[in-house]
């Protein structure tokens, strides 16, 4: 075999084929592969709620055809070349031969190892650049909502608008669970009050980060109903790693409830009730960031937050209809109890937007969570709410500081907090 | 022998000479008889400071090794409890920073410092003292970094320090100023030192080597001090404008005074992303030598593996938005720069290519330098074929800000630099230190890393891929999953397997302790090598060459080793290594010039630390600092290169009688 040193550049190209062809650790190696893959199929069952290559809706899915050319192209060069690696690495150790013939390379397999290459991207490249034309369409949006990122939580602003025939007669604000309807394209217009995010859902769509001073357009869509979790992508700061989102998908008619629920505006509680000492407690307490449509004070004018006086970024979550939603602070704690949210992940398409829209009812709300986060919310979420650091932001909250409620307080509190439905 | 002398005095010579003073005005004599830590500090002479980068590099190393650990341990269960979230994010900072700037570059500089003049075939880099002013300045930015950790809290922001984000309100502690005028300050090493290089690679080969006959090593190093002088500037921008809106109440990057946050990610990447070819590029230099010599071959495509380094360089800076494909760029941005990324995959492929069959036809010595340097193909193609996947900007925006991310530039660099960097302390120790790295433990060093960098990195693929974002301090068994690929189990093997990776470090390490004491004396070629460094002692005398070798191909040595049989077509070896190495002493050149020892580089340097110190603690130090800078800088311009007869003690007697100025072999 030692003669091959002399062999000319075109000869030497073809032994390397031919020893690939007939080598049977190739075939082995093939056989190992197509068992690997095999195996990445079979996981991919039952795996985590942020998987990328598990796609619910037509944008998402555009993007794992892209991924589904791009990832197996990469595997087999990868394997091509790691095959002839391997092969010359066995064939050409030292077994006492003599030095070699110093050769000093063959322009032929040069230019030819140089456009193969070239090829194959270029045909990624068509494909790549048809689908970020595809991606960025926006021309044929169904429905519009503005989504807001601020440290640690995001904010869902649906404008009044029709969608699928139902009127969205009065502006809604929501946070915790972005809720769209099925089958139907939605624009995302996103922005930023303090420092960069990124919203992602990976079933539904790539991320787009969310930037102050810019609106960005991020579109998705959701083929059946169910939740999608999601996890902001952009590091924003201490608290980055608990900015979660959860995007719900309604059937129409089941959208077209949550929306008629959601234009409603709070009740107070009976009188007398510990929901109603609770309505107390809220208006001395957390009226000064949280809004609570409809919440009139005891005068009987209207109780108005003022966000923008306490917390840097200016805004808090509305908190009219807190017990539609599941979960509180950023999508980071679940306002269900274990068993309930487990119900809801779980739900089968058509009963899921029934499960949804029960929403947290008494025996589900998770008491641990909500009232550990009333005791003193940044120490179960770390945020800038010791004023000692506040210098710097004028003497605002970035977060939720610690009340100081006393346990009587949360209790009523909770009692209260029950009723915003 | 040959014989170190100053040069003739100026007068004596007809021609007209640099206009540099014939005195030292300083006050005080320089350093040139020093000895022990002084003939380390004042020195100007490439090997030591290449040597002091070393140790630097090493030292960061270690501490942005250390800060890894930590990470690791806090991510291997679900809600860690090891650091705070606000630990966390200063230890992420942190090990970007410490690793990229205090340890891969300078690594890289120690690299290129020692073996650039040797490789050339010169005795000094083109401007000694601005070598070591490189070193220095590299040196209090290092300190600058690291001292916030005492003062307050590191840098909170991410390396990429995002604005606003990184504004005064959003981090309120120091950390980040800290870190913009360390990062300055080493920047300005950084600078100067590329400037050095350059000139000395383009002025100072020996005769006869061409650019095209010069080693690929130079020539990468060469690419990369290109890529720092046109992309450091721009950080710089970045950095100043950041630095006064920190201290001085500037509004460069507040949103509320109209500021777009993207112009800092512009700036950012501009620099960034030509950074990353500076961190590969060196070792993609040293492993075209590696192979080469372990193969027996010359390197396969010389030409190719040339202008494909170049035009990485090139296309490196045409690149950057790839890191923005979710900022909204707009669709054809996006398209323009995911198709340039792709472009960029074609000069890499052709490298990995000529390296392969670099060995085709070979007789492959498998020395631990060799293996690292396989190590690094095999690796840094895993992390290549990555980034195409995500040069697919819509697939781009799935992966961003995930492990996937950091799996595959983790690939690239520890299975490619890292891995490199290895390969050429095993390759070159015995030219440095003159003996010999056990090859035993290096074989453990080489096999350990290899385990633990693919257990530590290889499941991070998978975690991205299931969606667990970067830069979090805890992630939730709610978003967990179950099967195969859950969170849990592939989070343990990455954090096991940092230790695994560690340990194999820490095997170097012994290694090198082992050899201090124990090791074999290194034979004048042990690899029987092909380039020019090899051609003197080990390690190298103070001046490098007794004779400047006159260069006629490209690997000089190797040819001056072995001759074709011209029927045969075999290569003859003709002369062994020590017989050349004995031939150049027997020629010995009679008159060597060699500049001497300052103590203004560190002086400047420390000049500028102190100044850096003021902007965060006040213009008082400031002002300090600058009076420092402008008598240091004064004494740096007012002294000859070589040092005047009444710096010696007792002075030297003058005139044109030769003279010793340092112990020779």
């Amino acid at each position: 075999m030692s003669h091959d040193s002399t062999l000319t550049g075109s000869e030497q190209n073809l032994t390397i084929f031919k020893g690939m062809i007939h080598s049977a650790r190739l075939r082995r190696i093939g056989l190992a592969l197509g068992a690997s893959s095999a195996m990445f199929l079979s996981g991919c069952a039952s795996n985590a709620p942020q998987d990328t290559w598990q796609p619910k809706g037509e944008n998402a899915e555009k993007i794992n055809t892209l991924q589904w050319m791009v990832f197996p192209l990469a595997g087999i060069v990868g394997v091509l070349v790691f095959s002839l690696i391997g092969y010359i690495l066995w064939r050409f150790r030292d077994k006492g031969q003599a030095i070699p013939h110093q050769s000093h390379g063959n322009p032929t397999i040069e230019i030819t190892l140089t456009i193969i290459p070239a090829l194959i991207l270029s045909v990624v490249g068509v494909f790549t650049f048809r689908g970020i034309f595809q991606l960025a369409q926006t021309n044929d949006t169904q429905m519009v909502i503005n989504v807001t990122g601020q440290q640690w939580w995001w904010e869902y602003d649906y404008p009044a608008q029709v969608v699928n025939g139902v009127e969205i007669a009065q502006p809604i604000i929501t946070s915790g669970q972005l809720v769209i309807p099925t089958g139907t394209k939605v624009l995302l217009r996103e922005t930023s009050r303090d420092v960069i995010h990124s919203y992602w859902i990976p079933a539904l769509n790539g991320k787009k980060d969310a930037v102050p001073g810019r609106i960005n357009l991020l579109r998705i869509q959701a083929n059946k109903p169910g939740i999608f979790a999601g996890q902001c992508s952009e590091f924003c700061g201490l608290s980055h790693a608990n900015m979660r989102m959860e995007a719900v998908a309604l059937s129409p008619e089941d959208f077209a409830t949550w929306i008629a629920n959601q234009q409603r505006n709070a009740e107070s509680p009976a009188q007398a009730t510990l929901a109603d000492e609770g309505e107390t407690v809220f208006l001395n307490q957390c009226i000064r960031c949280h809004q609570v449509n409809g919440l009139k004070k005891a005068d009987g004018t209207a109780a108005i937050a003022a966000p923008d006086e306490n917390v840097y970024a200016g805004a808090a979550p509305n908190l009219t209809h807190l017990m539609s939603r599941n979960t509180f602070a950023g999508a980071a704690f679940d306002l269900l109890t274990d068993g309930c949210r487990k119900n809801v992940w779980s739900a089968a398409p058509e009963e899921f937007g029934a499960v949804y829209l029960k929403g947290v009812i008494a025996d589900c709300l998770n008491q641990t969570n909500i009232r550990r986060w009333l005791r003193n919310a940044p120490a179960m979420k770390p945020m800038y709410a010791n004023p000692v650091k506040l210098e710097a932001s004028d003497g605002k909250y970035r977060g939720m500081p610690n009340l100081g409620l006393s346990e009587s307080d949360i209790d009523k509190l909770v009692a209260y907090l029950s009723t915003l439905k | 022998m040959a014989i170190i002398e100053r040069p003739t005095p100026a007068d004596t010579i007809s021609l007209r000479m640099p206009v540099t003073p014939a005195q030292s005005m300083g006050i005080v004599r320089r350093p040139v008889t020093s000895t022990g830590w002084k003939s380390w500090v004042f020195t100007v002479d490439h090997k030591k400071i290449g040597i002091m980068y070393g140790v630097f590099a090493m030292f960061f190393f270690i501490v942005g090794g250390v800060e890894a650990l930590l990470i690791r341990l806090q991510l291997a269960a679900p809600d860690g409890k090891i650091l705070s979230a606000d630990l966390y994010n200063q230890m992420f900072t942190m090990h970007a920073t410490t690793m990229i700037f205090l340890f891969a570059m300078p690594m890289a500089a120690a690299f290129a410092n020692y073996f650039l003049p040797l490789q050339l075939g010169a005795r000094d880099v083109a401007f000694p003292r601005l070598n070591a002013l490189g070193l220095w300045l590299l040196v209090a930015g290092g300190l600058i970094l690291n001292s916030s950790w005492f003062l307050g809290g590191a840098a909170d922001g991410g390396w990429f320090m995002y604005s606003p984000n990184s504004g005064p309100v959003f981090s309120p502690s120091n950390g980040v100023d800290f870190w913009t005028i360390g990062v300055q300050i080493a920047g300005f090493g950084s600078l100067v030192s590329s400037i050095n290089l350059i000139v000395t690679i383009l002025n100072m080969r020996a005769p006869g080597m061409t650019l095209m006959k010069m080693p690929v090593f130079c020539w990468m190093i060469m690419v990369v001090q290109f890529l720092l002088v046109f992309s450091l500037p721009v950080i710089t921008v970045a950095l100043v404008l950041l630095t006064f809106q920190r201290s001085f109440g500037a509004t460069f990057f507040d949103v509320a005074q109209g500021a777009d946050p993207l112009l800092w990610q512009h700036l950012f990447w501009i620099f960034g992303h030509p950074e990353v070819y500076v961190l590969i590029l060196p070792a993609f230099g040293i492993i075209s030598e590696v192979l080469p010599t372990f193969s027996r071959k010359p390197l396969f495509g010389y030409p190719f593996v040339v202008f494909s380094g170049a035009s990485i360089g090139l296309v490196g800076f045409g690149v950057w938005s790839h890191h923005m494909f979710a900022t909204g760029l707009g669709p054809i941005s996006v398209a323009a720069f995911s198709i340039a990324t792709m472009a960029i995959a074609i000069p890499t492929g052709v490298k990995i290519f000529n390296w392969t069959l670099t060995m085709w036809g070979g007789k492959i010595w498998y020395s631990t330098a060799m293996k690292f340097a396989i190590g690094l193909i095999v690796l840094f193609t895993i992390g290549g074929l990555s980034g195409v996947t995500h040069a697919v900007a819509p697939s781009d925006t799935q992966q961003t800000d995930t492990y996937y991310i950091v799996a595959h530039f983790h690939y690239v660099l520890v299975g490619g630099m890292v891995f490199g960097l290895f390969s050429g302390f095993y390759y070159w120790w015995p030219k440095v230190f003159g003996k010999m790295l056990n090859e035993k433990l290096g074989g453990w060093n080489f096999w350990l890393m290899v385990i633990g960098m693919n257990m530590t990195f290889g499941p991070m693929h998978i975690l991205g891929l299931q969606g667990q974002p970067r830069r979090m301090y805890v992630w939730t068994e709610a978003r967990a999953g179950e099967g195969f690929f859950n969170f849990g189990f592939w989070n343990r093997v990455a954090s096991l397997g940092s230790f695994i990776l560690a340990i194999g470090i820490l095997i170097f390490l012994i290694n090198v302790v082992h050899t201090a004491r124990k090791g074999k004396p290194a034979p004048l070629d042990p690899w029987d090598a092909r380039t020019l460094e090899w051609i003197t002692t080990s390690p190298p005398k103070e001046h490098n060459f007794d004779r400047i070798p006159v260069v006629h191909h490209l690997d000089e040595f190797f040819h001056r080793k072995y001759q074709e049989n011209t029927t045969t077509g075999e290569m003859v070896q003709i002369a062994t290594g020590a017989q050349l190495v004995q031939a150049e002493e027997d020629n010995a050149d009679a008159h060597i010039h060699l500049p001497s020892p300052s103590y203004w580089p560190i002086a400047i340097a420390v000049g500028v630390g102190t100044l850096g110190l003021g902007v965060v603690y006040g213009v008082p130090i400031m002002i300090v600092g600058v009076l420092i800078i402008l008598g240091s800088a004064f004494g740096f311009v007012l002294e000859p290169s070589v040092a005047d007869d009444i710096d010696y003690d007792p002075p030297m007697s003058g005139g044109q009688d030769t003279k010793e100025l340092a112990p020779l072999g």
